[in-house]
């Protein structure tokens, strides 16, 4: 390689690795919480187990100013158009983590009214299961995305 | 005056409407026939009977009894603190009866919801659509010949176009 | 001269979406509000977004089973439905159960009863803007939650009792724990009515607001602290054939005569003290004694170590979990109503004779409590609308089934 593409390469790889901290410690999350699930997010919050000493202590419950949708609690076919016209109104990048056991495949609810399983229509990153998973299984996703977030290139994003 | 003299009354006063009463486990059930049953509820009402407690339905396909549907009442007096069930039995060609939306403002949404279920239609009801299950849904899930799983109707989403190509990560 | 001349201001009708996602919403509710200034002129609600056919599971499971499943309709004080449930199974096959298993279920049920209204009245706070109370709130239900997790293993979703039974029985040196979380729950509802009661922003945003009345309370099927906030004095505990043992203890019911949001208020607050009070008794008076059913009854799970060391607990156990065995109920219906943190909470259940019950029906609190919101919101403000929600406690997953 000639002196110039090095130049260009290590350049890039610097400011991925900036963009890429910068994303992962300061998550803005928006709680798609519906039920039980919903609880424990909320669990997850409060003072026991701090979401905010990971930077996700921001919720601002609009899809316009957020870039984690976390899917908690089970969805219902009245309820699915609601979470598709939220996730695109969510601007890019965007990652979303499927929280519980309803949200990532029907869970306990194997019936006529109940989405089996988020990622049939939405693309999920990191799938959290439990019934409700304690909050420090939340915590543990949420530092599992962190590193998948870390590993991320310029590159994997492309025009459709 | 007891439960049992009121039943009892209740019976010589509306003779055509009794089709058979019975006791389980402490409890009176008054089994009645679906178009009489606005004026048994209104005298079980003016002798004491103030709250409705539920209001569902029951399919008995497999179960058996007098016709398909049965209507379950619950009634609770606050003065005695005493405990009836009413049930009125609606047949399948036919399935309407009566609403008791003037007596009891509870039944609006009650009501609603057993058509939603079980296709009942409820006479002279204010606004009789579905409750549970959206606008548009077809078939009546809570009856005994609608299978578990549906038909279809929670696979029938779009994909979402993220409008940019994400690489997954290869692990 | 000077002549002011007043004209009215022509306001026109909006329609505002409080849609099924909003914080203020707690859970799933969609409710089109028409608003003139911002007077809301007319609320209708919309219900069914957490629809998960909880009853049709009900005719597939069979009894024990069906235990998993009624933790998930009131997420907020799980032991209170498994209690339910399991009443209305046995007052169906006529068991009846010992002492012990009788108490622990009041001790739960109480406990429950603590979570739920601390949590109602801290999100309740939060909708208004205190948020002090909602943090103080939930770091007692963390400390519940360690109790519910040394008893039964998880924290949430419980599934503590079995028909004729509980699921196991509770550890040696339990009540010293509750004793000292109930200490606890003193202070904290101390700590919560001094920053709240007599707080003028929180008067003016509660009192006479909601107001229901006492024919429309009955009318529209509305029990529980709502309703004794109203002037009716009804409590299934007192009023009905006590269920569970509840005439053991001595507490007394609260009751206000107004009936707004205030006034709820109240009377949850004082609801905690006296399940503080029930608790305290159901640990010194707790009889010993076995929590399961003999298992040659053929209802209930023999235990564990019977199972896996002689054969007989093997075949009972057997016996009674596979599919073509198992229980035979006699063939009825029953209905138990319970006096659950929302109002009167039943559960109707028909058996035709197999191991799987024909029909479950959940009796829910909070569809009657909520059908009342129309008209209690005719009038008032828009942020009216958030503190009249926080005071009906609707839980969406008991709502929807």
């Amino acid at each position: 390689m000639n002196p110039t593409e090095i130049k260009s390469n290590i350049l890039t790889t610097t400011l991925e690795s900036a963009i890429n901290w910068g994303r992962k410690n300061s998550f803005w999350p928006m709680p798609f919480g519906t039920a039980c699930c919903g609880i424990e997010f909320m669990a997850v919050l409060a003072a026991r187990t701090d979401l905010s000493r990971f930077g996700a202590e921001a919720i601002r419950f609009s899809p316009r100013q957020s870039d984690l949708l976390i899917v908690a609690g089970r969805i219902s076919i009245k309820m699915m158009p609601v979470l598709i016209r939220i996730y695109e109104q969510m601007p890019e990048p965007k990652w979303v983590i499927s929280m519980g056991a309803c949200a990532s495949s029907g869970g306990v609810f194997d019936t006529y009214s109940v989405i089996q399983g988020v990622d049939q229509f939405i693309p999920v990153d990191v799938y959290v299961p439990g019934c409700p998973p304690r909050p420090e299984g939340v915590v543990e996703g949420l530092m599992k995305l962190q590193d998948l977030v870390g590993e991320e290139k310029l590159s994997d994003y492309s025009p459709a | 005056m007891s439960q049992e003299t009121l039943i009892s009354q209740l019976k010589e006063k509306f003779p055509e409407a009794f089709l058979d009463i019975t006791e389980f486990v402490g409890e009176k059930i008054l089994h009645l026939k679906s178009q009489n049953i606005l004026l048994v509820l209104t005298a079980l009402k003016s002798a004491g009977y103030n709250f409705l407690a539920d209001l569902t339905a029951i399919d008995n396909l497999t179960l058996g009894g007098f016709e398909r549907f049965a209507v379950s009442y619950h009634l609770l007096c606050h003065e005695t603190a005493e405990r009836v069930t009413v049930k009125a039995y609606v047949s399948e060609e036919n399935p309407t009866l009566p609403s008791v939306e003037s007596l009891w403002k509870t039944a609006d949404w009650q009501e609603r919801e057993v058509f939603d279920l079980y296709g009942i239609i409820f006479e002279e009801h204010p606004n009789l659509t579905r409750i549970m299950n959206p606008d548009d849904y077809e078939g009546y899930p809570l009856r005994k010949d609608y299978p578990r799983l549906g038909r279809k109707e929670r696979d029938d989403f779009p994909v979402v176009d993220r409008g940019i190509q994400k690489k997954k990560p290869l692990e | 001269m000077n002549r002011v001349t007043e004209q009215p201001i022509e306001t026109d009708k909006m329609v505002l979406n409080f849609g099924p996602q909003h914080p203020s919403t707690h859970g799933t509710l969609r409710i089109i509000m028409e608003l003139e200034g911002e007077t809301v002129t007319k609320a209708t609600p919309e219900i069914g977004f957490l629809h998960s056919g909880f009853e049709k599971l009900g005719e597939d499971l069979d009894f024990n089973q069906y235990i998993t499943i009624t933790d998930r309709m009131n997420y907020l004080s799980p032991l209170c439905n498994n209690v339910a449930y399991a009443l209305a199974a046995e007052k169906l096959m006529g068991l009846k159960v010992s002492k012990r298993t009788e108490y622990i279920r009041v001790l739960m049920c109480e406990l429950s009863r603590i979570a739920d209204h601390l949590l109602n009245v801290g999100m309740l706070a939060v909708d208004l803007g205190a948020m002090t109370a909602f943090l103080y709130g939930f770091r007692l239900r963390e400390d519940i939650y360690d109790l519910f997790e040394i008893a039964t293993g998880t924290r949430l979703t419980t599934s503590y009792t079995l028909v004729g039974g509980l699921m196991r029985d509770i550890p040696d040196g339990y009540d010293k724990a509750v004793i000292k979380v109930l200490d606890e729950t003193d202070e904290v509802a101390n700590e919560i009515e001094t920053l709240l009661n007599k707080n003028r922003i929180w008067q003016d945003r509660t009192k006479d607001i909601g107001i229901i009345s006492k024919e429309d309370a009955i009318s529209y099927g509305i029990s529980g602290p709502m309703a004794r906030a109203s002037g009716i004095d009804w409590d299934i505990r007192v009023n009905e054939p006590p269920y569970s043992s509840y005439e053991d203890f001595d507490y007394d019911v609260a009751i206000a005569l107004n009936g707004d949001v205030f006034d709820r208020y109240l009377v949850r607050m004082e609801e905690v003290r006296q399940s503080i009070k029930i608790c305290r008794q159901s640990l010194d008076k707790m009889p010993t004694g076995d929590v399961s059913l003999d298992p040659d009854l053929g209802f209930s799970l023999p235990p564990k170590d019977e199972v896996y060391n002689s054969i007989e607990g093997l075949i009972y156990h057997f016996e009674v979990t596979m599919p073509n065995r198992g229980m035979t109920p006699p063939v009825g219906e029953a209905y138990v109503p319970t006096e659950s943190p929302n109002g009167e909470l039943g559960y109707y259940i028909v058996s035709d004779g197999t191991r799987t019950p024909y029909r479950v029906r959940t009796r829910p609190p909070s569809l009657m409590n909520y059908s009342i919101f129309s008209k209690l919101i005719e009038g008032h403000m828009l942020s009216d609308a958030p503190a009249i929600l926080g005071s009906l406690n609707v839980i969406a997953g008991e709502l929807d089934r």
